[in-house]
């Protein structure tokens, strides 16, 4: 069965065209036009990913993507019109996934949904962080007996870093490994994600135990049992 | 000091009112001392003379009045008279001699009488000599007589009194002018208190007045220079009517007047610039579908007739060169808004012209052209952003496979304690001095009519100049015609810094100029 996707944008010919590009991938697109009605759609076709236009009537694609993220961690890619930081950083913050700066050609817009929709590899382990365990079957991270909600992509962050707890990951490696890119792109993307990850798994986001920050590296995953 | 007096208008102008009444009090104290000092001398010697012709009538009078019969006689009415004189006079103190002449036969028992305190030294030589020149009238002469210890001005008045038998004798009076010196110190003391006075008096007076006149000017250049710091909205108080309300009045149309012109120019530049930066978004939208759709049809282009297909592969290629161009555009109206926030990190320059190179090379074997490295064996680490600064690199060696004819083009790297640079040299066409003053300008080209290859925008070599203003660094070239073009990149190693020199000459050291 071909994986659903949501288009959110106000352009109708961009719209169409980018839905002609992701049915041509063998991708199912079905269409939204404005922000109220993307959350409806959303909704009622429970896509497995959404494009979303971040200028948008009725409410603004930020809005849209809080709201979708509120009841679903399905993955999320922004479409902008301005590489600008203020934009970009806003749409992380409200839970997106990854941004694709327009014009975009069909081929990177591809590779981005593609690899938002990846699986985690097969042989993905059970493995313990902390105080956290992760199953990578479910999804499902557990402290003690409470459980976390992540999106796939936190939890494939969060994966990657304890199913190697001794290495240090640069930010360049994590955009690579979780979010498939093969070339260098915008390192903010790891330092938003990490931020939220933080604010759902630490017990104090202020003082991390979990996800740590290594000083002019990157990241690696807390040794700590506490 | 000096250099106070050089700041302030008011104490120049205070000091020179000070100087120059001083110099008008004194010349005028003196003048007035001195015709007093002349009037209290001249009416003492009338009454002087007054009184030494009264005394000389006196004794005389008295010596025809008696009948002298011998010396001894003579000796005592003289010795009566003399101190009569002392004691006769109506102003204060006087002392009395009456000396013989000289050269005339010895008086045995005569004493010449003098006063007590009398000192003969007040009766100088040349007196008694023109005294004896001429017997009808009284000489006198201005003496300085010791009265206490301190010296005052004194008269002594000389007659010759010629006495029956014993012959020629000559009166002297000496008078001492003590009276008329003190009133003199008096009027002097008073007229410089008085001067002193005044100086005070014309010093604030100048200090008052030259503050009115200064103070406004000075408010002026302070508020001039608030405007000149973009204060626009500074203005001076305007109040009465007079030429300093002028200056305020003048001083606020022509602020005002400036201020409108600065702010229609802002507000129309910035008009411009949202205009480019709106244009610039507007067009990202339908330049997607169109990319998305062109890449479709280019796509499956071999399901194309031929001319349609070769239709299909110009229309992407013109696609891609307008996205580079609506890029470049959006770059420099985002420098024109000054919405540029560069991400420094502190990393070895060395990495990103590999990169830079790397990324050109596709391009470089396409023209067949040789690429040289001269990089120093340990890292050269500066504080810069990476991104703009191999956008910035892949410019530079775009521009010199393009103008390089295919002769090789060399990448030098240098360092020294505050700056890194990077050089990029071509052996090709080069420029001529006009061209080389324009290579910055936007949209502009050595050759409009050359062949292009490369299919820069035309805004490639301005942004690149904008990246090194942005890190304080510096983008110069060095273009000779036939000989080839260098450009030199400079950036200091903190971002916060500001270089002095490059560690790499231009021309380089590799150019046979």
């Amino acid at each position: 069965m071909s994986q659903k996707i949501l288009v959110v944008d106000d352009d109708d010919a961009l719209r169409e065209m980018v839905g002609l590009v992701l049915s041509g991938a063998g991708y199912n697109p079905v269409f939204a036009a404005d922000g109220i009605s993307a959350v409806d759609v959303f909704t009622s076709q429970n896509p497995d990913l959404v494009l979303l236009d971040i200028m948008l009537p009725g409410q603004s694609g930020i809005e849209v993507c809080g709201q979708i993220r509120s009841k679903s961690g399905v993955p999320i890619i922004m479409l902008t019109a301005r590489g600008d930081t203020e934009d970009v950083v806003l749409g992380l913050e409200a839970g997106a996934d990854d941004y694709v700066v327009k014009p975009h050609n069909g081929a990177e817009l591809l590779a981005r949904v593609k690899a938002r929709l990846r699986p985690l590899a097969d042989d993905a382990a059970m493995v313990q962080i902390g105080s956290l365990v992760l199953d990578p079957q479910t999804f499902e991270v557990k402290r003690g007996e409470a459980s976390l909600s992540l999106t796939p992509l936190e939890f494939k962050l969060l994966h990657t870093l304890a199913a190697k707890p001794q290495q240090v990951f640069s930010r360049e490696m994590l955009l690579e490994q979780v979010w498939g890119y093969q070339y260098k792109a915008d390192t903010r993307l790891v330092n938003v994600h990490v931020q939220r990850l933080r604010s759902k798994i630490e017990v104090d986001a202020e003082n991390p135990r979990i996800v740590m920050t290594v000083r002019g590296h990157g990241y690696r995953a807390g040794t700590e049992t506490s | 000091m000096i250099a106070f007096m050089r700041r302030s208008l008011t104490a120049r102008t205070v000091l020179a009112t000070l100087v120059l009444s001083g110099f008008a009090l004194i010349a005028l104290g003196g003048f007035l001392s001195y015709s007093l000092a002349n009037s209290f001398y001249q009416s003492r010697l009338n009454q002087v003379l007054n009184e030494t012709e009264r005394a000389v009538g006196l004794v005389q009078g008295t010596v025809a009045a008696a009948s002298l019969t011998d010396e001894t006689a003579l000796q005592t009415l003289i010795n009566s008279v003399v101190p009569s004189l002392e004691i006769s006079g109506g102003s204060g103190n006087r002392q009395v001699a009456l000396l013989r002449s000289p050269g005339q036969p010895q008086l045995q028992l005569f004493q010449s009488p003098i006063s007590r305190d009398l000192d003969l030294s007040s009766i100088p030589g040349e007196l008694r000599q023109s005294v004896r020149q001429s017997p009808q009238i009284l000489t006198y002469t201005s003496i300085s007589l010791v009265r206490d210890g301190s010296q005052v001005p004194g008269i002594t008045v000389g007659a010759p009194i010629t006495f029956p038998l014993a012959g020629d004798f000559e009166l002297y009076l000496v008078f001492d002018l003590t009276a008329e010196q003190q009133s003199l110190q008096l009027v002097q003391n008073a007229l410089a208190v008085g001067g002193i006075v005044l100086l005070i008096i014309i010093a604030l007076l100048s200090y008052f007045v030259t503050r009115q006149i200064v103070k406004p000017v000075e408010k002026a250049a302070l508020a001039a220079e608030a405007i000149s710091d973009g204060k626009l909205d500074e203005r001076l108080p305007e109040r009465g009517d007079d030429v300093i309300a002028l200056l305020a009045k003048s001083f606020n149309k022509m602020a005002s007047n400036l201020q409108g012109q600065i702010q229609q120019l802002d507000s129309l530049s910035r008009m411009q610039r949202r205009f480019v930066s709106d244009v610039s978004h507007e067009l990202r939208t339908p330049m997607t579908t169109i990319k998305l759709a062109g890449e479709v049809i280019f796509g499956n282009r071999e399901k194309l007739d031929p001319a349609l297909s070769r239709s299909a592969e110009l229309m992407q290629n013109q696609i891609l060169r307008f996205e580079r161009l609506l890029a470049d555009l959006l770059e420099i109206s985002r420098y024109d808004a000054g919405a540029v926030t560069p991400e420094f990190e502190y990393q070895d320059i060395n990495a990103v012209v590999g990169a830079a190179i790397a990324s050109i090379e596709p391009l470089a074997n396409s023209m067949q052209t040789e690429i040289r490295v001269i990089l120093p064996p340990k890292a050269v680490s500066a504080e810069f952003d990476a991104k703009r600064i191999e956008r910035l690199l892949r410019n530079l060696l775009s521009n010199a496979v393009e103008h390089g004819e295919g002769r090789a083009i060399v990448v030098e790297v240098g360092q020294n304690s505050q700056a890194v640079a990077v050089c990029v040299s071509d052996s090709g066409v080069g420029m001529t001095r006009q061209q080389l003053e324009r290579v910055f300008d936007r949209f502009w080209r050595a050759d409009p009519a050359r062949q292009r290859s490369v299919g820069g925008t035309g805004l490639g070599l301005a942004i690149s100049k904008e990246d090194a203003i942005l890190h304080r660094g510096w983008l110069q070239v060095w273009s000779k015609p036939k000989r080839g073009t260098s450009f030199r990149l400079t950036l200091p190693r903190r971002a916060d810094s500001v270089i002095a020199n490059s560690p790499l000459a231009l021309p380089p050291r590799s150019v046979e100029i």
